[in-house]
């Protein structure tokens, strides 16, 4: 009963919710819901790894700027000498 | 030469043991199997005749997974101890897999050491990928706790010690090297077995790689519509979840 009504609520937020751009490539990486909520941020949604990162602006502006969002780029460590 | 040990986990009856191990007995020698036991102890004496360990770790057996930051410390260390108990046993490297992750292929520890030398990597799994510093919920409750990052920073050999990874604990495939050097860390933090295992790796020094083309058939629920079949024909190797046996009808030796 509890997972179904999670399923609910999850449903309403993805359809209430908006696609997330990646701030570099403009690749959609999810979809989640955003609320400002006592000087933070809610991000509801469901099984996002999203880096939070200012987006650059061409147009020098006082009054705005836009948060965006990035993933970390696909692990690719390199084997440790002595590991 | 290699040679993978398949260590799989299960909780499950006599029964469905039986039925498991037949299934992995179509790819797998049951010598090459070691069947790590977290169900009840009198189950565990009146398993099947197969290489067994029981694994009496409280932090296997949690209520809550995710919140309880469930451990698979118990199960590395048990293996671990069987290797060395078993020397002649010249195991090159250990796929891990809990009893409702399922091969569909024959040859699958071929398949999986031609990926991890194509990788040149010393771990696979799946869904790889880090998560520190981002949205992820079980990086923002794990970094809650000020011994999380304190645990990676004083036995890290990497550069950035602040890197976090997540991959699904339900398959991986590990060096026999990688696989006891971190069965042999004293697990000293409580974190969910998702985490710890690629992130303690990866601290190590170990490289970790995803699977990559092998997510069409893995998943935490299950996936709508997949079945074995379907599962073969888009070229995936393991399945998961299968938790009704009874649905299952054919073996891996049918891929042939």
């Amino acid at each position: 009963m509890k997972m179904f009504f999670r399923s609910i609520v999850l449903r309403v937020i993805h359809w209430l919710g908006s696609d997330i751009h990646d701030v570099h490539t403009g690749q959609r990486i999810g979809r989640a819901l955003l609320i400002p909520w006592r000087g933070r941020v809610l991000v509801l949604g469901d099984g996002l790894a999203l880096v939070a990162q200012f987006h650059p602006q061409s147009r020098f502006t006082w009054w705005k700027r836009e948060l965006g969002f990035t993933r970390h780029p696909e692990p690719d460590f390199p084997h440790e000498p002595g590991a | 030469m290699s040679r993978v040990l398949n260590l799989i986990l299960s909780h499950q009856t006599r029964g469905e043991v039986e039925w498991l191990l037949k299934w992995w007995s179509h790819c797998s020698p049951l010598e090459n199997i070691l069947l790590a036991y977290g169900g009840a102890r009198e189950n565990f004496n009146s398993l099947p005749d197969v290489q067994r360990v029981f694994i009496d770790d409280p932090r296997l057996r949690v209520a809550h997974k995710q919140r309880d930051k469930q451990s698979y410390g118990g199960v590395w260390r048990a293996a671990a101890a069987w290797l060395a108990q078993h020397p002649q046993a010249d195991f090159t490297h250990v796929y891990f897999a809990e009893c409702d992750q399922l091969p569909l292929i024959p040859d699958l520890a071929n398949r999986l050491i031609g990926r991890l030398t194509q990788e040149g990597a010393d771990v696979l799994g799946h869904g790889v990928h880090r998560i520190d510093g981002t949205s992820n919920s079980y990086y923002l409750y794990h970094i809650h706790d000020p011994c999380f990052e304190a645990f990676w920073r004083r036995i890290s050999v990497r550069s950035d010690k602040q890197v976090v990874f997540w991959m699904m604990g339900t398959g991986s495939f590990w060096t026999r090297r990688a696989f006891l050097a971190v069965a042999s860390q004293h697990e000293e933090i409580k974190a969910y077995v998702e985490v710890y295992l690629p992130t303690l790796a990866h601290h190590l020094g170990f490289r970790v790689r995803d699977f990559r083309d092998q997510h069409g058939c893995v998943s935490g629920d299950p996936l709508r519509g997949l079945s074995v079949e379907s599962a073969r024909r888009k070229g995936c190797w393991t399945m998961h979840p299968i938790k009704d046996y009874g649905t299952v009808c054919s073996s891996p030796s049918r891929e042939k």
